[in-house]
């Protein structure tokens, strides 16, 4: 369960910073006092345009930034108050991570393994299923830097779920990856949801939407345009499909701050 | 768990070739093949120099004394013909084509001047880019005067010891190894300070730059564990970089000593083994840790600060030059350790080692160095950690 009230954060600009965006304003808000809550069981998706804030708000949840006012709660656990705490139950995956390239998957697992302080029976059990179900023993050995890009995000994958998350966030998870890689991520999201786990996952991609989620938030502008059930967002639809939906909100919303 | 991290990053570390090279070949290598390089060409130069045939023109009369001198000098100096050339103007023409490699103009009335026990001035012409050539002439000369000097003395019937009233006899009440610290204690330092600064640079860079760079920050920072073991985990290995590579150099330039007979005396070699006692090296140590930290200190914060690896190579290459120039006070004979140069970051520890190699280090001056490099050492983890924390600078 993850749970969301009054999320704000506020960044201080530099002027060189100042100078890039072209503004005037000392700080800039990219999330702006937005509430959702995520349920087990459910895949609940966070979508807006470039820059509206999903990255921003998805890292105050990883509590890799913190809010500057507002509550998180992972799994029953403040996540501003103990952040540690609320890490251990939390799984990360973005489009952009990174491994380490001269590590083999399985020095990298058991790295992250250690990292999540899981047991050593625990351990062997979920290497185990998830090599299996990734097929990842062929390349267990070989250092990362040498696979190919669908084996990189397998490895990147079984590091995700090597501790058992009860909460996983995925940020822009198949962003810039071929459909085929792309497959083991809505795979393994599909499974956490069948798993029970909170999912929550960031897009600007409504097909990706309209196919995985259960719950949906539009943020624009650090600000949420929408929040509620797929269901209740098609019903209210005004547009032809759920692309020109989203692009209408996201316009309209724009138009009113004008 | 700062352990854990620690080794991941060390593994990771030793698997990178460009690391592998700053910290342990070059520094290992650089020291032996620049000695054996510079050893056999200098032995090649002096030998060279040594028994190079010389050919010496010569203008005055053909019978003079200092022709017969010379002739009279044996061939173990080196060969010489001897040329005679009618004017200075075509002597110094052909020492010009280097046709000739010394030159010689003794006045016509010479043989006259030195019956009559007048002083003569004789001119001994060289290039000075000729190698060797104005040894050779001087060692020439000084025969020659001492001959016509003592033939001089026999002449007048003087006794030697009644022109010379007063003879000095300088004695030095220093040890060798004194001497030896105080003159070249300053290298062992400064070789630690550079390559232990380039030993830091590309770990520095490569765990927190590199890092942000791959994306694989975003990824650690999600896990339980907290910056600070993050920041001690890697700085651990950012540190033990800078003090391998700074050993390799250390043992590279003991190797060449040892097996490249660096120092001849053996004497000078005794005491050189002398020196580098257990204690010594504990001693040595204690105060380069926490000047290696220091370094890391200086540098995490540019490497966590900059956006790519070209940046924060930008930035922390001239870096090495500020820290490297307080290390060449090593190299200056008059500057001593003392109350206010031991609270001076790199001064301290340059100057310290020279006085700990001279074995005229007093405990007060080494606990102000060692406090004074501690509490660097200190504020630099500080003030990574606080460049760590700040959230903007880990993302990239």
């Amino acid at each position: 369960m993850i749970q969301v009230e009054n999320l704000f954060k506020e960044f201080e600009l530099t002027r060189q910073q100042r100078k890039e965006l072209g503004t005037t304003d000392k700080k800039a808000i990219p999330v702006n006092g937005i509430s959702f809550n995520c349920e087990p069981g459910k895949i609940f998706s966070l979508l807006g345009p470039n820059g509206a804030g999903k990255t921003t708000s998805l890292r105050m949840l990883a509590t890799i930034f913190k809010p500057t006012s507002g509550t998180i709660k992972i799994a029953g656990v403040d996540a501003i108050k103990n952040p540690s705490e609320a890490r251990k139950k939390i799984g990360f995956l973005t489009g952009s991570t990174g491994l380490y390239a001269r590590l083999t998957p399985n020095e990298l697992i058991k790295y992250f393994a250690d990292l999540y302080n899981v047991q050593s029976n625990d351990f062997e059990k979920r290497k185990e299923r998830l090599y299996s179900l990734l097929d990842m023993h062929d390349f267990q050995d070989k250092r990362i830097g040498k696979l190919s890009t669908g084996m990189k995000q397998k490895v990147s994958i079984c590091r995700t779920m090597i501790h058992d998350p009860e909460v996983v966030i995925f940020d822009e998870p198949t962003s810039g990856l071929d459909v085929i890689t792309a497959e083991n991520i809505i795979q393994l999201i599909r499974d956490c949801k069948i798993e029970g786990k909170t999912v929550i996952f960031s897009s600007h991609i409504m097909s990706e939407v309209d196919l995985l989620c259960d719950e949906l938030a539009i943020i624009h502008k650090g600000n949420l345009l929408f929040n509620g059930s797929m269901e209740n967002f098609r019903s209210e639809m005004r547009a032809p499909n759920l692309t020109a939906e989203f692009i209408r909100i996201v316009q309209n919303s724009s138009t009113l701050e004008l | 768990m700062i352990l854990k991290i620690f080794l991941k990053e060390l593994k990771d570390t030793l698997r990178d070739r460009r690391t592998m090279m700053t910290m342990l070949v070059i520094p290992l290598l650089l020291f032996p093949v620049i000695m054996n390089i510079f050893i056999s060409v200098s032995e090649d130069f002096q030998t060279e120099a040594a028994t190079k045939k010389i050919k010496i023109g010569m203008v005055g009369p053909s019978n003079n004394q200092v022709l017969k001198d010379l002739n009279d000098i044996p061939q173990v100096i080196g060969e010489k013909e001897i040329i005679f050339y009618k004017d200075t103007l075509a002597l110094l023409s052909d020492l010009e084509k280097d046709s000739i490699q010394l030159g010689l103009v003794v006045p016509k009335n010479i043989i006259q001047k030195l019956a009559d026990l007048s002083s003569v001035k004789i001119k001994m012409y060289h290039n000075a880019t000729d190698m060797g050539m104005q040894q050779r002439a001087e060692s020439y000369m000084k025969i020659i005067e001492e001959k016509e000097r003592y033939n001089r003395y026999d002449l007048l019937k003087v006794d030697v010891s009644k022109i010379n009233p007063i003879t000095t006899e300088y004695v030095n009440i220093a040890s060798e190894k004194e001497m030896i610290g105080k003159l070249a204690g300053g290298i062992l330092p400064y070789i630690f300070i550079a390559f232990g600064f380039i030993g830091c640079m590309y770990p520095a860079i490569d765990l927190f730059t590199g890092e942000k760079e791959r994306g694989t920050m975003e990824t650690l920072l999600t896990t339980p564990v907290t910056r600070w073991q993050i920041l001690l985990g890697k700085m651990g290995v950012v540190v033990l970089s800078g003090i391998t590579a700074a050993t390799c150099a250390l043992l590279g330039l003991f190797i060449s000593i040892e097996v490249m007979d660096l120092i001849p005396n053996k004497e000078i070699l005794g005491i050189v083994h002398s020196i580098l006692s257990p204690g010594f090296v504990v001693m040595l140590y204690s105060l380069l840790i926490p000047l290696t930290v220091f370094f890391a200190g200086v540098m995490i914060p540019v490497a966590i600060y900059a956006k790519s690896f070209k940046e924060a190579q930008s930035i922390i290459t001239p870096l090495n030059i500020v820290m490297v120039l307080p290390a060449m006070v090593g190299f200056f004979p008059g500057i001593e350790l003392n109350a206010i140069t031991a609270a001076i970051p790199v001064v301290n520890v340059v100057l310290a080692t020279k006085e700990l190699i001279a074995g005229t280090l007093e405990f007060g001056l080494i606990t102000i160095s060692f406090t004074v490099m501690v509490g660097l050492a200190i504020l630099a983890v500080l003030v990574s950690y606080k460049r760590f924390d700040k959230e903007t600078n880990i993302i990239s």
